[in-house]
């Protein structure tokens, strides 16, 4: 089997195509954030979740409305995995305890046939959740900062760092704004908290991972073709490295669709945003990073 | 072959260490598996022949995360704010209140140290404001002339040794609760992590960590001083709803927001009335008003009752409000013994306490000064009781009464002997997962592990025909490379960590992908196979290290910040980009070779 034996794609005459695409999801994103604000899970908000797991399939509807009352405010409750499984989120501040009894005793008067356990608690203060929030932050702009300097040492050229960094950002932001606009008809949580922090940075580590392997190959090409335009030589880079792009992103794709689907609900946003983030990635080691470097070398040169 | 043999050395001695270091995880699991299968008697004989056997084994095992085991995670804060005000005792005054105040507010918008914070604000208000004004001790040689950054020294250590001290006392409190391998650990510089695999009962957990076991017997307050502290509380509110408009025209009648929620008519001269267990909150917050805290005589002190002293007929239970004395005559640290018994009347059970020789002595004082009056006993900032003193209690005998049942009494016990918490601890995360949870998610990412590798393998081969397979093989050692290297580590295997090792299936096989893309490359400039794989291996790999570098750079930065079970997807993340370099590079390196060379097979690279 060959894919992509000897390809001939102009990546970088197709670069304004891919603006345009780039340019309507980034936009898209940034309204979605704008006007929806960050989904922060429970990690960067603080508050109160519980898991229950009944004997029998429940009604979320019917108990979100049981419970507004007793809580003092309408709790999330949504399915969790399988239709016997609801999560209750409350930003209700009593003592957990008093909350957790304040839930079960719903739960045990209006479902007294159909037994209830909490398989799952998580509880964040909200001065904690502050504290989260800050350090994945500081991750992120670290990390940025890092690849940004990594990649300046390694290449000898600014214009690589900053198409990097532009691609990462690209990336990410466009994910976030997927899980912003789509998290609340999502069927699994798809709010932000540490988890998706992790599958963030792990984005950011694989599509550098693909932009840095079509850059090592521009360095090689750019000693070997002297005389050859930067422009083509960058779209001969890309094509050259094309087979060993898409090839690593299958089977990336592949594991992470696993994950997905067979990895349990836990894991089930953090997933998605790596399924998203390696289609996106692919996407922008192709057609914005290196765009992103012809460009800014073709201003340095003019300047 | 010469250039191969420090390879297959290598990767010999990376196999060997690696199955050194997972033996033991595995002997524990076929361990378990016999002991399930043990019928019932047999089962508890075999546990005790082997005890120190089984523990070893488990100890140097991979050990699982709470996620994955089930268990409880809680990160507790100790009351910093609470800890300068309490140092700073009867010196304390609204200047250095207010200054705690906008510290704690300041410490956690800019993420820097409290007591660094509060210092700076404090001189930025006074700047020839001396601390030594609040804090002095001779222990620590403070005085008067102690500079700020001697007081900060001082108050830094007395932070420390607060944590310190808390973690000691939680370690003292889950052992008797009998919790088996708990981990506490510090985090930050007043943060305490535990963590408890296998805990079920949450809410009982959680009250053994959070008491504080501040016992106090106090004085109660003089009846005349709190009859008239009462009233202008009560005058006070009524002015407010006088001169409050606002509903009161619509409801007609002008109402004493206090007296709709406390009934003033207190039991006896030392009550200042009752209110409904749901009432006390609005209480508490109508009299922590700046105004109406004036009204209180400094000496006096308003605390509920610990148990309802009353249960009406619609089931509403009826706290009381106590004006005790503001000063303690004496504290719980010179209780020695306790123990849980009946209250031979009422059939209710109570924590009897035994107190030390000084504590004894001090006992009996202020029992024979207080012949005839009552002294209240306090946990915690409620009463529990108030007993009259009959005679003068000179063996140093006293007991807590009011107590629900007998668990909450053997709690308490274990509260009080393992000493009173320094400042407080305030859960500000707590995490739990049942068991059953935990087993599904093991499950879970068994068989997406399974399934990953299964696909990409035999995509592998699909794409590079024996080349894919050589890089399968290669793939298979990843996986016990990057649980040898966990298990080396002691590192903690979650459920992130395992998505992490699925992940590493996936991105593992890249450097092959990029060697082998490069050797048909320069098979179609015309190389022979052997000068192929050579130039391919060697141009490609600059690329790799690059590549990799920066994802491991990631892994480092996720693995700083995370906390919990991200960390354990970061380390799974830096062991795979280790484990696959090492497979990639040098394992198919040294097949690929073998077979080119010493059984001049043609490998196929699709």
């Amino acid at each position: 089997m060959r894919w992509f034996e000897t390809p001939d794609f102009n990546f970088i005459k197709a670069h304004k195509i891919g603006y345009v695409i780039s340019g309507i999801l980034l936009v898209a994103a940034l309204i979605g954030i704008f006007t929806k604000g960050l989904q922060y899970g429970i990690d960067f908000k603080g508050g109160k979740e519980f898991v229950l797991e009944f004997d029998e399939p429940i009604e979320v509807v019917e108990l979100r409305s049981a419970l507004s009352e007793p809580l003092g405010s309408t709790p999330v409750v949504k399915r969790f995995g399988s239709p016997t499984d609801v999560l209750i989120r409350t930003d209700n501040e009593g003592d957990i305890t008093e909350v957790q009894n304040t839930i079960l005793e719903v739960v045990n008067q209006r479902y007294s046939q159909n037994e209830a356990s909490v398989i799952k608690t998580d509880i964040v203060g909200a001065r904690f959740a502050e504290d989260l929030k800050q350090g994945a932050m500081n991750a992120i702009i670290f990390a940025l900062v890092v690849i940004f300097i990594y990649i300046l040492i390694r290449f000898k050229n600014w214009t690589f760092s900053a198409g990097a960094v532009a691609a990462l950002f690209h990336d990410v932001l466009i994910v976030v704004g997927i899980f912003t606009i789509f998290g609340e008809i999502a069927p699994f949580s798809m709010q932000i908290d540490q988890s998706i922090i992790a599958a963030f940075l792990t984005i950011v580590g694989y599509s550098l991972n693909d932009t840095v392997v079509v850059f090592d190959r521009i360095r090689e090409n750019s000693l070997l073709y002297k005389t050859m335009d930067y422009d083509k030589m960058v779209n001969k880079s890309l094509n050259d490295t094309l087979s060993r792009t898409v090839i690593t992103s299958v089977t990336t794709l592949f594991v992470v669709t696993v994950l997905f689907i067979f990895g349990g609900e836990v894991l089930k946003g953090f997933s998605f945003a790596l399924m998203l983030g390696v289609i996106i990635g692919t996407y922008s080691s192709l057609f914005v990073a290196s765009s992103m470097v012809v460009e800014l070398q073709r201003r340095k040169e003019n300047a | 072959m010469q250039g191969n043999g420090t390879k297959i050395v290598a990767i010999a001695a990376f196999l060997i260490i690696s199955i050194y270091y997972l033996w033991p995880t595995l002997a524990n699991t076929l361990e378990q598996n016999y002991i399930e299968d043990l019928p019932e008697a047999e089962r508890v004989e075999y546990k005790e022949e082997n005890t120190q056997r089984l523990q070893e084994l488990r100890q140097n095992s991979l050990s699982l995360g709470l996620d994955l085991q089930g268990g409880m995670h809680v990160t507790m804060e100790v009351g910093t704010a609470k800890l300068l005000r309490e140092l700073a005792g009867s010196n304390a005054d609204s200047t250095l209140n207010n200054v705690i105040k906008i510290a704690q507010k300041q410490a956690i918008e800019n993420d820097t140290d409290f007591i660094d914070e509060m210092v700076s604000e404090f001189e930025e208000r006074y700047p020839d404001g001396r601390l030594s004004r609040y804090y002095r001790s001779e222990a620590e040689n403070i005085t008067r002339r102690s500079s700020n950054e001697e007081i900060v020294k001082y108050l830094k250590k007395q932070r420390d040794s607060a944590v310190d001290r808390a973690m000691e006392i939680i370690r003292t409190r889950v052992d008797r609760y009998g919790v088996t391998e708990p981990a506490i650990f510090k985090q930050g510089n007043s943060r305490v992590v535990v963590e408890l695999p296998g805990v079920a009962n949450k809410s009982r957990i959680r009250d053994l960590l959070k008491g504080t076991a501040r016992l106090e017997f106090r004085l109660v307050g003089q009846p005349d001083q709190i009859s008239s502290a009462k009233e202008r509380i009560v005058s006070y509110y009524n002015q407010q709803a006088q001169s409050d408009t606002s509903d009161s025209v619509q409801q007609g009648r002008q109402q004493n927001p206090l007296l709709e929620v406390l009934n003033p008519r207190g039991r006896n001269p030392y009550s200042v009335g009752y209110s409904t267990g749901r009432d006390t909150a609005r209480v508490n917050e109508l009299l922590q008003k700046q105004e109406v805290q004036e009204l209180i005589p400094r000496s006096l002190t308003l605390m509920w009752g610990a148990t309802p002293f009353q249960t009406t007929e619609q089931g509403q239970e009826l706290f009381e409000l106590i004006a005790v004395r503001s000063d303690v005559e004496m504290t719980g640290d010179v209780i020695s013994e306790a123990s849980v018994n009946f209250d031979q009347t009422t059939n209710q059970p109570r924590v009897s306490m035994n107190m030390n020789a000084e504590g004894a002595r001090r006992w009996a004082r202020i029992t024979g000064a207080n012949i005839g009056k009552p002294i209240a006993i306090v946990l915690d900032g409620y009463v529990y009781s108030y007993p009259n003193v009959e005679t003068k209690i000179s063996d140093g005998r006293s007991s807590i009464s009011g107590i629900g049942d007998v668990r909450e009494a053997e709690d308490l016990v274990n509260i009080l002997l393992s000493g009173a918490l320094p400042a407080p601890l305030e859960i500000i995360e707590e995490r739990t997962v049942g068991a059953t949870l935990g087993e599904e998610s093991i499950q879970a990412g068994f068989y997406s592990t399974l399934i990953g590798l299964v696909i990409v393998a035999l995509f592998m081969i699909a794409y590079y025909h024996s080349g894919g397979a050589i890089a399968d093989l290669a793939l298979m050692l990843n996986i016990v490379f990057i649980l040898g290297i966990l298990a080396a580590f002691k590192a903690t295997l979650t459920l992130p960590g395992i998505a992490g090792i699925v992940l590493t299936i996936g991105m593992a096989v890249d450097a092959n992908v990029l060697i082998f893309d490069r050797i048909r490359e320069e098979k179609r400039t015309g190389k022979t196979l052997r000068a192929a794989i050579e130039g391919g291996y060697s141009n490609a790999m600059s690329a790799i290290v690059d590549a990799n570098v920066t994802t491991f750079f990631v892994g480092i930065i996720l693995y700083s910040f995370g906390v919990g079970p991200i960390k354990g997807f970061a380390v799974t993340l830096m062991a795979g980009i280790v484990a696959s370099l090492f497979s990639a590079i040098v394992i198919t390196r040294v097949v690929v070779d073998y077979l080119t060379r010493e059984k001049s097979a043609e490998i196929s690279f699709g």
